[in-house]
């Protein structure tokens, strides 16, 4: 097998990486503002049980996550479902990173002094109007370089979807090194995150220099 | 009167911050609150501007309860809705300016007027542009409240209290978090204020300041007014054996 027939087949797997990777992105940061929201809820019950849920995620592996979402379905309910492997994949994903970014915005959040809470609350602001144009935007700023981390850490997390067969750039990789004997297929992997996660670093710190108009 | 704060009690659970406070501010009146830290004076401040609720004693605003104690003794307040029209009637300017850091000086006294009061955008950066000429930083309307001195932070805070056109403003130690220096402009942009008859009451450390200001001064210590009065009765014949020992540190 050639070079260039090598990239042509593992260029389906880095489509689907991405995929995994962009639904991931596009479900966890909205769900994890969500879970974040909850994790400060004036209700007991609504924090405790969004304390467990980050709990469990972060203290379980991805890897078995993913496995519990996918089999989970058969081995819970005996129902079968087909074409659950995608979506499991992706629920396993999305709720994963929500719980992580979660604890990043509500480190942001808490981060913003009182005064501005007041200072909003003085000039009759609504909760939700403080939240989004006096708040929000300061925690956005705030998170940006942690956030970098966590995404940076997502694409080379994707590789996980292996653990359910699913063809990725990863899977593949292992795949036609083992039926190529040959190095390449891994080489051509690494290059791959690398450079995905070159142009992450470029967008994300574009976006710092954005937000540096102000201190 | 604009405001009259009646028998307020308050307290941070076991301490009794406020006790029995009463006073009241008529329209151009401008009312200095003089006290050691932890007198109370901030509390009340919080208090009459919503910041903190009071746990007993009525609040009225332009004659109308905002707060009142009911038959059980507990203070209730009107609901939330109607709680939106008593915050327009007051202002506040902090001790340490709170401006929003990623609006500019303009949006800073704008965004509240346009978003809260619905204003236009045309009438309200109008009006904005005034004020911040009045405070002498017309030139720093496009600026970030970062790139500014915090005299000038203070005087933008001032101006963003005055862009809501509040019945009354209040000040919470206007000058505390400055450096000397810069004491001075914003006390002056307080004077000015008060020489336009705009309502207001200060909690301030200055003494010399209040004493020229004022039309009237209440010092508090241990969450009561101990004394007040025109500034010439309570800063040159004081009655009460507390605020001599109190003014006399400051002579010194």
């Amino acid at each position: 097998m050639s070079l260039s027939t090598m990239i042509s087949t593992m260029s389906v797997g880095m489509l689907r990486t991405c995929g995994i990777f962009a639904l991931t992105l596009l479900g966890a940061l909205p769900l994890g503002m969500l879970v974040a929201l909850l994790r400060k809820s004036r209700y007991a019950v609504v924090r405790g049980v969004t304390r467990g849920y980050i709990s469990i995620i972060r203290g379980t592996p991805l890897m078995l996550q993913l496995l519990v979402w996918y089999f989970g379905p058969y081995y819970l309910f005996r129902i079968p479902i087909r074409g659950w492997r995608f979506p499991a994949l992706i629920l396993g994903f999305v709720l994963n990173y929500a719980a992580y970014f979660a604890e990043i915005y509500r480190s942001g959040i808490e981060s913003i002094p009182v005064g501005q809470y007041e200072a909003a609350e003085v000039l009759g602001y609504t909760k939700t109007q403080t939240f989004m144009r006096i708040i929000l935007p300061q925690v956005i700023k705030r998170i940006t370089p942690t956030v970098t981390n966590e995404v940076i850490t997502l694409v080379k997390d994707t590789s996980l979807a292996f653990t359910l067969a699913y063809q990725e750039v990863f899977s593949l990789s292992k795949q036609i090194s083992a039926s190529q004997t040959s190095f390449t297929p891994f080489v051509i992997a690494g290059v791959f995150y690398f450079v995905a996660n070159y142009l992450v670093e470029f967008v994300m710190l574009r976006i710092e220099k954005a937000l540096d108009y102000y201190k | 009167m604009i405001l009259e704060m009646k028998n307020i009690s308050k307290r941070f659970d076991k301490l009794h911050v406020l006790k029995d406070i009463s006073f009241g501010v008529d329209s151009g009146e401008v009312v200095s609150i003089i006290g050691p830290s932890g007198s109370g004076k901030s509390t009340l401040l919080r208090c009459a501007t919503f910041l903190e609720t009071i746990d007993g004693g009525e609040i009225i605003y332009m004659g109308k309860k905002a707060a009142h104690t009911d038959a059980d003794g507990n203070a209730v307040y009107v609901s939330p809705k109607e709680m939106r029209e008593f915050r327009t009637y007051c202002g506040l300017v902090f001790q340490q300016f709170n401006l929003f850091p990623h609006y500019s000086i303009l949006k800073n006294l704008t965004d509240a007027p346009i978003h809260v009061q619905h204003r236009s955008r045309e009438e309200a950066e109008m009006t904005a542009m005034e004020l911040l000429g009045k405070m002498g930083i017309a030139d720093k309307a496009k600026a970030y409240p970062f790139q500014l001195s915090g005299g000038q932070q203070q005087r933008v805070a001032i101006a963003r209290a005055l862009a809501m056109k509040p019945e009354i403003l209040f000040f919470d130690e206007p000058t505390s978090a400055l450096d000397p220096e810069l004491t001075g402009e914003v006390l002056k942009v307080i004077r000015q204020l008060a020489e336009e008859k705009m309502t207001m009451v200060v909690v301030t450390h200055e003494m010399p300041f209040a004493k020229a200001v004022s039309n009237r001064v209440l010092f508090m210590d241990g969450g009561v007014v101990v004394e007040q009065g025109s500034p010439e009765e309570v800063f040159d014949n004081p009655k009460e054996e507390r605020t001599k020992q109190f003014l006399r540190v400051f002579e010194r």
